[in-house]
């Protein structure tokens, strides 16, 4: 097992802010400065555009998205536009992927078995979808993914809705996907029996170590 | 896999081709394989000037963004426009009809200090 850390935000964290910590842990993982290190946070309310991103896909103008108090974003990571908020968990892994590892297909299964593994503890039936990125229940879509790859370091990642205000999906076509339905654990499990935010941060640090083999060490952002 | 050896090649899986003062670059079928299936390539621009670790381009498939690297310090000459609608061309003929751009470069004798074939070979996984 590979020895890494591990850190939970515990106050959302701003989109640019996000990106700018990401690309410092980056840089110092390049250099083996820091060793792989996963964040895991929320964001206020943003939609984030990737590079290949069409912006017939945000369905609102710029006041629209100024009176639902959403900012706009455009992102280095891979995919199409997605929406975060407090309630979604975020997972932003810094890994080194050894050329022995993993290339981005692997890196993309080992995401979403992030997303599968975790809400299945809780006991939602989840699946992936051919040829589609992403984790899904019969309910519709609960993760999204879209990462980068700098000198083979990881960065950006993956979203899991556990209960985010649903509203700002309205306004974009999630990664892309024309027609597809977005839901929660909340929307799965419902208000009395979705589990709390902190109960989803403790799965998803445990599920990390077996999909990733490594062996994580809980700290603190300013221990970053 | 593949690792022609008439060119020369960098850590990050980029691979340089000398044809007269001119450098062809493109990544390699090892990097290409390891991105999968290519949906997208955002290349530069002709007449742009790049240093040597500079990001200069972006190939992007499935979820993953990946950001090329030039391998030698010059101009840009020349870039691969046909891929902007034929990605795919990465992933069938890295070394060939998929390569990214061409550099005028400042020395070409900074050339010499990259890795040849057999020393990139020896970065890759054991097949």
């Amino acid at each position: 097992m590979t020895s890494a850390r591990f850190c939970t935000f515990s106050e959302p964290l701003p989109y640019p802010e996000a990106v700018s910590l990401q690309k410092r842990l980056v840089d110092a993982r390049i250099t083996d400065g820091i060793p792989d290190t996963f964040l895991l946070l929320q964001h206020p309310p943003v939609i984030t555009l990737g590079r290949r991103a069409r912006t017939d896909f945000l369905l609102a103008d710029d006041e629209t998205l100024a009176k639902s108090g959403i900012t706009k974003q455009f992102s280095s990571r891979g995919g199409d536009v997605t929406y975060h908020a407090p309630g979604q968990w975020v997972l932003y892994p810094i890994l080194k992927l050894s050329q022995n590892e993993m290339g981005a297909h692997g890196y993309l299964h080992a995401l979403e078995d992030v997303a599968l593994n975790t809400a299945s503890h809780f006991g939602i039936q989840a699946y992936r979808k051919d040829g589609k990125a992403g984790a899904w229940c019969d309910q519709g879509k609960f993760a999204a993914i879209g990462f980068k790859f700098t000198r083979w370091v990881t960065s950006h990642g993956m979203s899991l809705n556990v209960k985010p205000n649903m509203n700002g999906f309205e306004l974009i076509v999630g990664c892309g996907l024309v027609g597809e339905r977005v839901t929660s654990f909340q929307g799965v499990l419902g208000v009395e029996t979705c589990p709390s935010m902190d109960a989803v941060a403790e799965v998803v640090a445990e599920v990390v170590n077996e999909v990733f083999q490594r062996e994580t060490e809980l700290i603190e952002p300013e221990d970053l | 896999m593949q690792v022609p050896e008439d060119l020369k090649y960098t850590e990050s899986h980029e691979w340089v081709r000398l044809e007269g003062d001119l450098c062809r670059i493109g990544i390699t079928e090892f990097a290409q394989s390891q991105l999968a299936d290519l949906t997208f390539v955002d290349l530069p621009e002709v007449g742009a000037k790049v240093s040597a670790g500079d990001e200069v381009a972006v190939v992007e498939s499935v979820k993953a963004a990946s950001d090329v690297y030039a391998p030698i310090s010059g101009e840009v000459v020349e870039a691969n426009e046909t891929l902007s609608d034929s990605p795919e061309v990465i992933n069938e003929d890295s070394f060939g009809e998929g390569w990214l751009f061409v550099v005028k470069p400042d020395n070409v004798s900074d050339l010499d200090s990259m890795l040849n074939a057999e020393a990139y070979r020896a970065l890759l996984p054991e097949e």
